[in-house]
């Protein structure tokens, strides 16, 4: 339930990123979203910016471990296919085959945990508006137990 | 047909693969299928209530294992493996390109497009772009992915067919020609049947299913042959020194154009299918959206972590068992195909067990395959019959349209399946290099920038399909239509090939969308603040779309 949409006009967003929760939340209660462009380029709120923020740290991040070691193994193909200690990988394939799905995993779940923080910051309760959870252990319990 | 079939019976047979009727394999295909028909059956009716009615309630582990599910077809369980064993390091990029790419997607859209509340592609675009051309686009894409993706899908269920159900020649057909025809009559019935039934339960369950068969399979295999132990997943690396070298060797088959370019297709691909998408429908809520690809990243990981040690097991069996993998004769295509389940078969391992393999990688095509015919066909009945030609259309219409449009798959699909162009991870990633090409452009530029408008999204996707089809048409319809199965122009063929066409397509795709959509009108207040409202951290109810939320008055006032 948006709790205040009284602005009228188009509002400015306040600048007061990275601010204590209270000023976040105040800022959230503040914007009204609706009036707010998007433009991935070109955040219009507080929270978008902050949002934004820990996008593209992750996308810059994903980028390395994607294409890192592919192009590193064309910059320096001697070193990249050294083998590695212990577990007797080349490093290159190593870095592509486990590195990279493996980092993609930790990488999810550093988001989403990130963007749960944020809404802690801004204030903002998902539990509220769905307030289903117990219903839905209840399901997958069902799930295991019929088959 | 009948003319190729002879070459094609040496050509399409897996080298060392035992083709005969098994009856224990047979049963665990039927019995496989059996379950999830069932499973399906027992929730039907908790599926439409407590779907629809009561609210998407869906959880996040459940979630998380339809994603896995939805993810695991022939290609995820047969034809990765293929790929790096045939094409050592630059399979690879099959293995980053279908995990990772799931990061973007959750980054930038799984809980917009919850928010958004539209999850068939069609859907989306026509109602974003308020466009019923847009929308028809969409919908003849949503159905060339179905049909090309399901290519593949045949290929893998006919090789492994021949394990389990052995030589059925018929009709101057070779045997494997008459498994892509005798599997997609099992298909067709499956999806006759599992139409009707309920859809998340059913995945969840059947990813039980098919991880363990996959898993036992590299497990087993290993533990019996002493090549691992508790970790196949890392300790495989012992046992590539004693594999060929092109099985490491970075380049050995591929420059690193085309790895990258293969990379970002299957990315951008993961991003723009619709069948990835529409898993978002049923959560809760967008937070579970969020966690639920987290843990389907971590389903989809268990196999492709597991992928390459199966790989190198079995390559390492056909290199002591049959001959050596690489250099000439090589293990061929087809064999590379269903090396997962030949690994089993020749580690000695019991009947029922290979069988078990071969089963789940049987159940993962079919099941798939089910689950695109039934988008691609209500791509044809619901967005291009009923909303563009038909808008009077009648309830048993549309049915009759969606069956035709079932049927017109199924043909076109065992056609191009008898006779076909490349490797199975290959032919899907033609799809997702369409999904990337036409769709993600879409969906991104759609959720992240409010002023994209009809006309950019109209000349983008036109533009999309067209970079998409030149190197289908310079490289993959000679392989159907010349004796040679050259490309037209080999030089085109190099700068875009049509496994990572999105490279190329997806930013001229984003160049023309952009400057289309700034050079006209904006698009109305509405749309913008649909999309507005799909950013927007406020929460939103369970049965709530961004549309619902922009044009309900009592809630948020209009401030214009």
């Amino acid at each position: 339930m948006p709790d205040n949409n009284t602005h009228d006009t188009t509002d400015e967003p306040t600048a007061t990123d990275g601010g204590v929760a209270g000023q976040a939340g105040q800022s959230h209660r503040d914007t009204n979203y609706l009036s707010a462009e998007v433009n991935l380029l070109n955040p219009s709120t507080p929270f978008m910016r902050d949002h934004l923020r820990v996008i593209w740290t992750g996308f810059v991040i994903w980028a390395i471990l994607v294409f890192g070691p592919i192009l590193l193994t064309v910059v320096a193909p001697d070193v990249m296919t050294s083998t590695m200690p212990v577990i007797e990988f080349p490093l290159h394939y190593f870095l592509v085959a486990i590195g990279a799905p493996g980092g993609a995993l930790i990488l999810s779940a550093w988001y989403a945990r990130k963007r749960d923080q944020l809404d802690a910051k801004y204030g903002i309760d998902h539990s509220a508006s769905t307030g289903s959870a117990g219903g839905e252990e209840a399901a997958a319990a069902d799930g295991g137990v019929a088959e | 047909m009948t003319g190729g079939g002879l070459v094609l019976q040496s050509e399409l047979l897996p080298q060392g693969l035992d083709v005969s009727f098994k009856v224990a394999p047979a049963a665990l295909v039927l019995g496989m299928l059996g379950v999830f028909l069932l499973v399906g059956f027992v929730f039907r009716v908790a599926d439409t209530e407590d779907m629809w009615v009561a609210g998407r309630s869906i959880g996040n582990l459940e979630n998380g294992m339809a994603i896995g599910a939805n993810w695991m077809s022939a290609a995820s369980y047969l034809g990765m493996a293929a790929q790096i064993a045939l094409l050592g390091f630059y399979g690879l990029a099959f293995v980053v390109g279908w995990t990772t790419g799931y990061f973007i997607l959750l980054i930038f859209m799984a809980a917009q497009m919850r928010r958004f509340g539209k999850y068939t592609a069609p859907d989306f675009v026509g109602d974003r772009f308020n466009s019923d051309t847009a929308r028809g686009i969409a919908a003849v894409t949503t159905f060339l992915i179905a049909f090309v993706y399901a290519i593949g899908q045949a290929r893998g269920m006919a090789l492994v067919g021949l394990y389990i159900f052995g030589d059925l020649g018929f009709a101057g057909f070779s045997g494997y020609q008459a498994m892509v025809i005798f599997m997609m009559a099992i298909t067709v019935g499956y999806l006759t049947l599992s139409g009707m039934l309920g859809a998340t339960k059913n995945m969840a369950v059947q990813y039980v299913i098919l991880i363990v068969a996959f898993l036992a399979g590299m497990y087993v295999v290993g533990f019996s042959q002493g090549y691992s132990t508790l970790l196949p997943q890392i300790e495989y690396g012992m046992l590539l020194s004693e594999l060929g070298s092109e099985f490491t060797e970075p380049f050995a088959s591929s420059g690193p154009y085309l790895w990258i370019a293969t990379c970002f297709s299957l990315v951008v691909g993961t991003c723009g299918l619709p069948h990835v998408l529409v898993r978002f429908y049923t959560v809760e809520n967008e937070r579970t959206a969020r966690w639920s690809t987290v843990t389907g990243l971590f389903f989809i990981c268990l196999l492709y972590l597991a992928a390459p040690a199966y790989t190198a097991f079995g390559t390492r069996l056909y290199d002591t068992n049959i001959g050596a993998t690489y250099g000439d004769p090589g293990m061929a295509g087809s064999t590379a195909d269903v090396l997962v389940v030949l690994a089993a078969q020749l580690a000695a391992l019991p009947q029922w067990f290979v069988g078990l393999v071969a089963a789940g990688g049987i159940a993962a095509a079919i099941a798939t395959t089910a689950g695109l015919f039934i988008t691609g066909s209500s791509a044809i009945s619901h967005d291009i019959y009923t909303n563009l030609i038909n808008p009077d259309a009648t309830q048993r219409q549309q049915i009759l349209v969606g069956r035709l449009g079932i049927i017109l798959l199924g043909v076109l699909t065992t056609l191009a399946a008898l006779d076909p162009a490349a490797p199975i991870a290959a032919l899907v990633s033609y799809a997702f290099s369409l999904a990337g090409s036409v769709l993600f452009p879409m969906f991104f530029l759609g959720l992240w920038w409010e002023n994209t408008n009809r006309e950019g999204a109209l000349a983008g996707m036109t533009t999309g399909l067209t970079v998409w089809m030149i190197p289908m048409i310079n490289e993959v319809l000679p392989t159907y239509i010349t004796s040679s199965g050259e490309p037209f122009i080999p030089q085109l063929a190099q700068m875009v090939p049509a496994i990572g066409s999105a490279l190329v397509a997806v930013p001229i795709v984003f160049a023309v969308t952009i400057v289309v959509s700034m050079v006209t009108d904006e698009p109305p207040l509405e749309t913008k603040r649909v999309v507005r409202q799909c950013h927007s951290p406020e929460p939103m109810g369970q049965q709530q779309a961004a549309e619902d939320a922009v044009t309900d008055g009592g809630e948020t006032p209009a401030d214009d």
